[in-house]
């Protein structure tokens, strides 16, 4: 166990970030998710409503493990005052998708028993929502990563060697 | 591309920032969410498939009722959902891959120079897309001829590549982050460093918009 307490050179326990490749299974199961309702809802195809149904499931437990790596590695990332408000509403709406996905993967999952080929009206109209978020997410991340570049070399050793902020 | 070449493109009106691109962040780290979310799950799902009897009493406990046959839905659809967003993600990495100037001064984790991530990141794309829609196609014929009427629908030489190519997909996916995360490849932050300014001040002035 002693390897988790010795950071490397962008100051994480392990070789590279974990979130950003965890988040793939958000992003991505959420969007087809969302797009398989739609197509399915409209064409009144029962098969994609139940792709959409399972990729709504995968992205739901796939947020756990984006919430938990994401706040471990905030907590390495060294964050520098202008990079901290991106990093902050980060945090924030992560917390809160997770909250939403959760609520609407179990509403979802309950439409599906009920009656597996009519997709409520209110349900698309949250998820759109919802769809909303995950894009302000998508923005808050890149800001974090390509924009700050927390957790990116030249930018921890500069960090570390007091060249920042 | 060297500086010489990147400045004719001015010729076309690009107007490239900090970070080397002409747009705030790169395009080709938020296609790969898709190209990889969509197509791992794909392949997952036919394992999920294929072992059925395994998970099916763990989701039966959830009283949530489940199907063989749509895990392979999900199998098909996601994997052809992966392709078509993979040309995308392709072509907007070579474009972006065409405008990095990496620094030539360090070596990755690996071992290896920039140019050489680059390279390997670049041809292994390509590979990895053919790899995919090959993949897709076999899969293809396998759901709507060879194996129509089979209650497993993908074969254990499809689950055995589907390995392989996951494995393939953590190197490749590997050499790309190093090229964000350690060489700084298209980083606002990480090029004005090398341009002696200081990431704090200058994105504090420059202000995010929210």
């Amino acid at each position: 166990m002693f390897f988790l307490f010795t950071l490397n050179n962008q100051n994480l326990p392990y070789p590279d970030t974990m979130h950003p490749v965890i988040v793939h299974f958000v992003i991505a199961m959420v969007f087809f998710a969302y797009v398989s309702d739609i197509v399915g809802h409209l064409t009144k195809q029962p098969r994609l409503l139940e792709v959409s149904w399972w990729n709504w499931l995968t992205a739901a437990i796939a947020i756990f493990f984006a919430v938990i790596f994401g706040e471990f590695e905030a907590a390495l990332a060294m964050p520098y005052p202008a990079a901290q408000p991106a990093l902050d509403w980060h945090t924030v709406n992560g917390w809160s998708l997770s909250a939403i996905l959760v609520g609407l993967t179990a509403w979802r999952g309950i439409i599906r028993i009920r009656n597996p080929l009519k997709i409520p009206f209110s349900f698309l109209v949250l998820a759109t929502l919802l769809m909303v978020l995950v894009c302000l997410q998508i923005f808050l991340g890149s800001l974090v990563d390509w924009v700050f570049g927390l957790h990116t070399l030249p930018v921890v050793q500069a960090t570390k060697q007091g060249l920042i902020p | 591309m060297n500086p010489t070449l990147i400045d004719q493109l001015k010729e076309i009106g690009l107007q490239l920032g900090t970070n080397g691109l002409p747009y705030r962040f790169p395009i080709h780290p938020n296609l790969v969410h898709f190209s990889l979310g969509l197509f791992i799950i794909a392949l997952i799902f036919d394992f999920a498939g294929v072992f059925f009897p395994l998970e099916h009493p763990i989701l039966k406990s959830f009283g949530i009722p489940a199907n063989r046959h749509n895990f392979f839905d999900v199998g098909w659809y996601n994997a052809v959902a992966g392709s078509i967003i993979s040309l995308f993600t392709v072509a907007a990495g070579f474009f972006e891959i065409l405008l990095a100037q990496p620094p030539t001064d360090q070596l990755s984790d690996w071992g290896l120079g920039s140019g050489t991530t680059m390279l390997l990141h670049g041809v292994g794309g390509v590979l990895l897309l053919m790899m995919m829609i090959a993949m897709t196609i076999w899969r293809g014929y396998q759901r709507f001829v060879w194996r129509k009427n089979l209650k497993l629908q993908v074969s254990f030489s499809y689950l055995i590549v589907a390995l392989f190519l996951m494995v393939y997909m953590v190197i490749h996916g590997t050499l790309g982050a190093q090229l964000g995360a350690e060489f700084g490849v298209h980083n606002t932050a990480a090029h004005l460093l090398r341009m002696g300014e200081n990431p704090n001040s200058v994105l504090q002035e420059g202000g995010i918009d929210l």
